[in-house]
């Protein structure tokens, strides 16, 4: 396949040496704007939902051009390896189906037509209501990290609520937000025109207050330290959504563990693990195991480190960054000691690297991984002492992987919810959140739009 | 050497340090050492359980296992039982948690000091061997206000051995337990003794990084110069730690110069830690050169391991530092520093602490 070469259109196209001034953010706010009302605005959500689904199947299968780039050119961009692109982008775009999408905008909006004009459901017909949302004119994202994931599913709302979109990258984190906004272009150009992709190092200053002072809506992600920071510059008219820093932890029951399916858990567990090089906040830092199955928690842990020594063998993970591989060897470091002095600790590490390190330990008090396939093993007695264990970790924890008998899983996962755990999905699925998943326990699509209500005249 | 225990070990060690101790003995004392240590210190033998290996496996000096630097923290790694231990050294620990700790008795400090001295006399004074009467000026507090400093004591050891008149501490312990030096007390101390003297004995100026930047922004703040004399010397050890504004090397190097008119070429680095008995240094005084490059003595190496297999790096290739100090005969001679470098067999240039990194997650890392 011949090399595709990207055509400067965004920011983030320009080459690295390229000045980005304030004016030119302005500028580009102001253009978007235009564009959103002369091509976006008065688009159905019919034809975006196509031209969604189009750009997800233009990105799947061995001839898509895009996946070919990503897999291509991903590794030295991203730092994840090839085979890790490929199997997280097929995951992911197979979300992306009318079914998925269309049970969006039910859940956000409860009618298909919400954005396009004032509407009734069922509901609100006997209410003699009729309602439509409005999209921010313009809608700002800040990311971080360098995953595809997210910032492939922050653009497909931003489209759903017919915004024009400026994705505002970390340094040398634009890779796959340009792929994807390309592919858009190629699919439609007139789409495309009201998105921009940008990176620049957070907290430059005049490129920032140009950027929030053009926006409606500003959706940031990454450490608290910095929602503080984008808080302060975001001036008060305009809605500003954070997504701080989050944590995910696993738990496995134990009739799980020495029946026929302990296999699967453990495969799931080790998928889980791996999945992104463990750089999501869906990623597990711990798995808690229910004590008293036949197989005892370490005993686990010790089939984990098989599993994840398969899992290296065929998605490895990425060539760390040099303070990446410090800080595993570090940890590493931490745990061997630890686990001279007391019994109760064992630790299992890749040979010759540091791609993935299980730890057991029998504290069962949730304790904070340094990722990058590197997981904790914690035994428990109970979910309540789970729950115990994990109360410092009460108001960040995001997702649990749950693996359970049917029985069991009902009333686990009440508990779970109700403790304050945002989303509870099966082990191995937690890095493949659905088009309809929640982020924070927020609403989707519902914090970004405002609504218009019209109470219909009497009926005579 | 045909050392039996320990105890013979320390001493045939400091007996050759003070001949002049051969390279070519490093190897044989290595492996000895490293069968005295593993039967003597349990929490070390745990640590080589670990990693499988024993007196019995390891043939080369490269394969004695390490122990972490940061596990002095969690183990107590000495092979002197309680009753022998005199001293304990903190190390002072950056991050708040439970603080390093090597245990020492009175024979570990004599090893100590002989590996001290036998190191710190040609780098730091390599014209006036055998000098006695040097004025020395430590800019940490006396080891009688820090108790648990191993820096404190190597500067009050060296003072012992070289220091004449004039020598003293300038350093105190705030309230806080920071350390302060007061610039104005330091110049005006200086400058009386330079007028009852009638002049030019050169002083060797001994402190942190920190406490250097301490004296000369205090001594600008001030408005005061402070022109040492001809010969004088600086020897500058350790990191910030928070502690003052942060200087790279280059930065405080032209500073110190402004301030105190000692040039570049007498202005000496050494890298120690609490949990070692040997110092490496970066230059002779009055050596030219742009210096930074560490060396240790001859019985204590240096070497540049990779994170990633735990092997030693190709020469010019970062990794973390290793040392294998045979003055730590009553701890553990080989430690594993969280210190990026760059080495070779002769020497190592320190690049940085090893990061405290922030996962690069789609939730964690700073845009």
């Amino acid at each position: 396949m011949s090399r595709v070469v990207l055509p400067n259109y965004f920011l983030a196209d320009l080459p690295a040496e390229a000045v980005i001034r304030g004016e030119l953010v302005a500028e580009a706010c102001l253009t978007l704007k235009r564009n959103r009302e002369r091509f976006l605005q008065t688009r159905s959500t019919e034809s975006i939902l196509q031209i969604l689904l189009e750009t997800a199947r233009a990105w799947q299968g061995p001839q898509s051009v895009w996946r070919a780039m990503a897999l291509e050119e991903g590794p030295a961009r991203t730092g994840f390896s090839r085979e890790m692109i490929a199997l997280g982008l097929d995951a992911y775009f197979k979300l992306w189906t009318a079914r998925q999408l269309n049970a969006l905008l039910q859940q956000e909006f409860a009618h298909p037509q919400r954005v396009d004009r004032l509407v009734a459901n069922d509901s609100e017909s006997l209410g003699g209501l009729t309602s439509r949302v409005r999209g921010p004119e313009l809608l700002v994202h800040v990311t971080a990290g360098r995953l595809p994931t997210p910032v492939f599913t922050a653009l497909l709302h931003g489209l759903l609520v017919k915004s024009a979109q400026f994705v505002k990258c970390a340094s040398g984190g634009s890779f796959f937000a340009r792929l994807f906004a390309h592919s858009l272009r190629e699919i439609e150009p007139k789409i495309a025109s009201c998105l921009e992709i940008a990176e620049w190092k957070g907290g430059t200053r005049d490129l920032e207050e140009a950027l929030y002072a053009g926006a409606d809506c500003v959706v940031a992600s990454g450490s608290d330290a910095t929602m503080d920071a984008v808080r302060a510059t975001v001036p008060s008219r305009v809605r500003f959504l954070a997504h701080g820093h989050r944590v995910s932890a696993a738990y496995i029951a134990r009739e799980m563990l020495g029946s026929d399916e302990e296999p699967n858990v453990t495969a799931a567990a080790a998928m889980d693990v791996a999945m992104w090089d463990q750089l999501g906040c869906l990623s597990p830092h711990v798995i808690f195991v229910e004590q008293g199955g036949m197989l005892a928690p370490e005993g686990f842990a010790a089939r984990l480190a098989d599993e994840l020594e398969r899992v290296e063998a065929r998605w490895p993970r990425g060539t760390p960054a040099p303070e990446v591989s410090d800080a595993v060897f570090r940890r590493r470091e931490f745990y061997r000691v630890r686990a001279a002095a007391d019994p109760g600790t064992q630790c299992w590490f890749s040979r010759d690297s540091t791609a993935w390190s299980v730890v057991y330990e029998g504290d069962p008090q949730f304790q904070l991984s340094c990722l990058n396939r590197f997981v904790i093993v914690k035994p428990v007695e109970t979910v309540e002492e789970c729950l115990r264990q994990a109360e410092a970790q009460r108001t960040r924890w995001s997702t649990v992987g749950l693996a359970a008998s049917g029985l069991r899983i009902p009333e686990l996962a009440q508990r779970f919810a109700e403790w304050g755990i945002t989303r509870i999905c099966p082990l191995g699925r937690m890095q493949h959140p659905p088009l309809t998943w929640r982020h924070d326990g927020r609403p989707v699509l519902g914090d970004l739009v405002t609504w218009a209500q019209q109470e219909l005249p009497w009926e005579s | 050497m045909g050392a039996t225990g320990l105890d013979e070990l320390a001493a045939s060690l400091i007996s050759a340090i003070e001949r002049g101790f051969e390279a070519a003995h490093f190897e044989t004392l290595a492996l000895e050492l490293f069968a005295l240590q593993y039967e003597r210190n349990p929490a070390y033998r745990a640590l080589c359980a670990a990693s499988r290996a024993t007196p019995g496996s390891v043939r080369d000096w490269t394969q004695i296992p390490h122990a972490p630097a940061a596990a002095f923290k969690e183990l107590e790694l000495t092979s002197l039982a309680p009753e022998q231990r005199t001293h304990v050294f903190h190390s002072s620990g950056t991050t708040g948690q439970r603080c390093s700790r090597h245990v020492h008795g009175s024979r570990s400090l004599a090893l100590y000091e002989a590996s001290l001295l036998a190191s710190f006399e040609p780098h730091l004074l390599p014209e006036s061997r055998g000098a006695r009467d040097v004025r020395i000026v430590a800019l940490t507090p006396a080891p009688s206000e820090a108790p648990h400093s191993s820096l404190a004591h190597m500067l009050e050891r060296v003072m012992s051995r070289f220091g004449g008149e004039g020598s003293c501490f300038v350093g105190r312990v705030d309230s806080g337990g920071a350390w302060q030096v007061d610039p104005a007390r330091l110049w005006t101390q200086l400058n009386a003794e330079e007028g009852a003297a009638g002049g030019a004995r050169p002083v060797v100026m001994l402190g942190t990084a920190f406490g250097l930047v301490h004296l000369c922004d205090g001594l600008r703040e001030l408005g005061l110069a402070l022109e040492l004399p001809p010969g004088s010397r600086v020897m500058e050890t350790g990191g910030y730690k928070g502690r003052s504004r942060e200087l790279d090397p280059e930065d405080l190097h032209r500073l110190v110069a402004d301030t105190l008119g000692v040039g570049r070429e007498w202005i000496v680095r050494e890298y120690g830690m609490s949990e070692l008995s040997s110092q490496a240094y970066d230059r002779r005084a009055g050596e030219s050169g742009a210096g930074g490059r560490f060396h240790f003595p001859a019985w204590a190496r240096a070497r540049a391991i990779s994170p990633e297999t735990g092997r030693e790096c190709a020469p010019g290739v970062p990794g973390l530092l290793r040392v294998w100090d045979l003055a730590n005969v009553y701890s553990v001679a080989v430690l594993q520093t969280e210190d990026r470098v760059v080495a070779d067999g002769a020497g190592f240039r320190v690049l940085g602490r090893a990061q405290t990194v922030e996962p690069r997650g789609c939730s964690l890392m700073s845009p």
